[in-house]
């Protein structure tokens, strides 16, 4: 096991001690960089009564760097496409090291409230969310239902 | 360097997730149907290819996989093909089922390549795992009538454990039924083929990630009349390389993962008096394992692990030696301490210039990512790797049962001290380290040192904790407020000047383009005395 950095081991810390409400992350039995994450779908969305899974890894020149999150629960969102993977501008270029698991996970809620469209990763479901939003939030709410949900 | 493909093109992007395949309608025009049979069914039998032809770039990607030695390389075009048939359901189920039927035993890359396909090729749906789970139909009876073809039932073993791997989490819960745990507990009757057994215990490891699926097989295990893995630890000592696996893997599970109440953990028996140099288990990447008396090192997961030592050589002659245990990709030689650990991006010993390693599986020198050929033969399991560093002369010289290979100088022109022994593994790949505490098999005929004479550990520093403990042990560290805010290690001394956002230390701020809090550029900035 690689010497962990305390920063690493001051937020696990944190994140067990100040749990976030509606969001679950539990670092690893193995490794103490990677994270089993659990968001729940935001009230008044499309997401309401879904529990999604992530993946959250904090590479090697974390905090410097940011961490690499990705959807494991199939979602219908136009900034998350069908390997998982987030488009978040704090995830990318607009990072930075005073930013920590906890904020990066509470983004990823409010993405989910407020699906933008405009800076799509899934063209498909950003077509439909800016033509029929209608149409996009039944497929978002059954998607929630078929892959989300207990059954 | 290690064989990963997940980095290539995708490298700007946030995930880590391998690179779409290419698109559809190029591959329509790769594949043909082996069988003769009009064009207008092609679109159909594209969907459910021919098995044989499966079979056939399956092996493909076997025979050539070893020769790939770049990250920046295309994958080989079967390896292509085979992705591109498993992005559907009865594809995937086919790859999988012809990796089990054809993959053999005695090439040292099989498992490997059982693990790199399955982890590039697309996620497959729960149905798609369920019907393979399925079709396998597995049970204690399937393990026994199984013994009679040990190839097979490896590969299933090792399928099962990236099954477990890929689907950690709920998902992973419901596969694990009944059936599956029998075979696998079943399998590790000591009359069992040792590779059956091998991977047959890394499954169990790789289902028991999730902490509900360890309850289930610990129950399982505790309703046995003896623990069936306890009876394997003693493998250890084996002459035979693939039950000596069998020992480590089974003594590593017993310290880290199926911890029964009656037994000792192996760090709290073993002796250690001798030994004055060891793999440094702070110096190590994530997933290495490491044995209880810290000379020997083994990889399970599908990242390429890496290790330094925990003595240094800055002037001299200094030697030491490896009995290669698994006969796969291992890069062994010397690093600084500026050599990273890049396991995920499948770089390690030999891939930048600040190390220098011999992989003598692929018969390759590595220096810089860049490798050089060697006209030794493949290695095998008991070889002994000798590994000279002679700091006088600026060389490096390998060798294998104590035929030299010619010296290597590249390094130097980086590092002319501060050397560590070290190594990078890929999947199941094992070797034991001599340091000098036992006597060296093919010693040098020149005055040299070792690390053994030279080093000096504490009691504490011998102990190889299991990794739970030391976690937790960790995560209990106080650890000060006054520190800096972004890397806690330091204390905060630093404000950034015009916005007078504070809170960093030194080497933190050195490293940041504009303020972490208010994004805006600073010019300047300005130590304060910490707060007392």
């Amino acid at each position: 096991m690689a010497a962990l950095p305390r920063r690493i081991i001051k937020e696990t810390q944190r994140l067990m001690q100040e749990p976030v409400p509606g969001i679950s992350a539990v670092p690893d039995d193995s490794n103490a960089r990677y994270f089993h994450v659990i968001v729940t779908g935001p009230e008044d969305s499309p997401f309401e009564g879904g529990l999604f899974k992530l993946e959250l890894f904090l590479p090697e020149d974390y905090p410097m760097s940011a961490p690499k999150v990705r959807f494991i629960t199939k979602i219908y969102h136009p900034n998350i496409d069908r390997l998982g993977r987030i488009c978040l501008d704090i995830l990318k270029d607009k990072w930075s090291p005073a930013l920590q698991i906890r904020t990066v996970l509470l983004s990823i809620q409010a993405l989910l409230s407020a699906p933008n469209p405009d800076d799509p990763l899934a063209n498909d479901v950003a077509e439909l969310w800016k033509v029929n939003e209608s149409e996009a939030i039944r497929n978002a709410k059954e998607w929630t239902r078929r892959y989300a949900m207990d059954n | 360097m290690g064989i990963c493909w997940c980095k290539q093109k995708n490298e700007e992007s946030d995930t880590y997730i391998p690179p779409q395949s290419p698109n559809s309608l190029q591959v329509h025009n790769i594949i043909q149907p082996v069988s003769p049979v009009s064009t207008q069914y092609s679109f159909r039998l594209s969907k459910i290819p021919d098995a044989s032809y499966v079979d056939k770039l399956v092996l493909e990607t076997l025979g050539v996989i070893a020769t790939l030695v770049d990250n920046e390389q295309e994958p080989p075009s079967s390896m292509l093909l085979l992705h591109n048939i498993a992005d559907n359901e009865e594809g995937w189920i086919q790859v999988v089922n012809s990796m089990i039927h054809v993959i053999p035993m005695q090439d040292p890359l099989g498992p490997s390549v059982i693990t790199l396909l399955l982890d590039d090729c697309p996620l497959p749906s729960k149905e798609s795992v369920f019907k393979v789970v399925n079709m396998l139909d597995l049970s204690e009876k399937a393990a026994i009538l199984g013994r009679s073809n040990p190839p097979i039932q490896r590969n299933i073993c090792v399928v099962l454990g990236c099954i477990a791997e890929k689907l950690a989490g709920p998902r992973n819960m419901e596969i694990l039924n009944d059936g599956i745990i029998d075979y696998l507990l079943t399998n590790l009757d000591p009359v069992t083929d040792p590779s059956v057994i091998l991977f047959s215990l890394i499954a169990l490891e790789k289902f028991a990630q999730t902490s509900s699926n360890k309850i289930t097989i610990m129950k399982k295990i505790k309703n046995l009349p003896i623990c069936p893995i306890s009876l394997l630890e003693s493998w250890k000592e084996e002459q035979h390389f693939v039950q000596r696996q069998v020992g480590f893997c089974a003594q590593w599970i017993l310290d880290n993962l199926f911890v029964m109440e009656a037994r000792q953990y192996t760090y709290q028996t073993i002796n250690t008096e001798k030994i004055n140099a060891m793999l440094n288990t702070s110096d190590v990447s994530e997933y290495l394992k490491i044995s209880p008396d810290g000379l020997e090192a083994r990889c399970d997961a599908y990242s390429f692990e890496s290790v330094r030592c925990t003595a240094q050589a800055d002037k001299g002659i200094w030697y030491y030696e490896v009995c290669i245990i698994t006969p796969g990709v291992m890069q062994i030689g010397w690093a600084t301490k500026n050599s990273n650990f890049l396991n995920h991006e499948g770089y390690g010993i030999g891939d930048d210039r600040y190390s220098l390693a011999y992989d003598g599986c692929r018969k390759l020198i590595w220096y810089n990512a860049k490798s050089d050929p060697q006209s030794l033969p493949r290695w095998q399991s008991g070889d002994i790797l000798g590994c000279l560093l002679d700091l006088d002369n600026q060389q490096i010289i390998f060798s294998v049962n104590g035929v030299s290979l010619p010296p290597c100088i590249h390094v130097f022109t980086m590092a002319k001290s501060g050397f560590f022994a070290a190594a990078s593994f890929m999947s199941f790949q094992q070797c034991r380290f001599n340091f000098g505490a036992e006597p060296f098999e093919h010693p040098p005929k020149v005055a040299y040192s070792t690390f053994n004479d030279h080093g000096s550990l504490t009691p504490e520093d011998k102990i190889v904790l299991p990794r739970h403990i030391f976690l937790n042990q960790l995560r209990e560290q106080n650890i000060g407020e006054d520190s800096c805010t972004l890397c806690y290690d330091q204390k905060a001394t630093i404000r950034l000047l015009p916005c007078e956002h504070s809170g960093f230390c030194e080497s933190c701020a050195n490293q940041l383009i504009e303020c972490p809090m208010c994004r805006s550029p600073f010019r300047e900035i300005e130590e304060y005395p910490p707060p007392s």
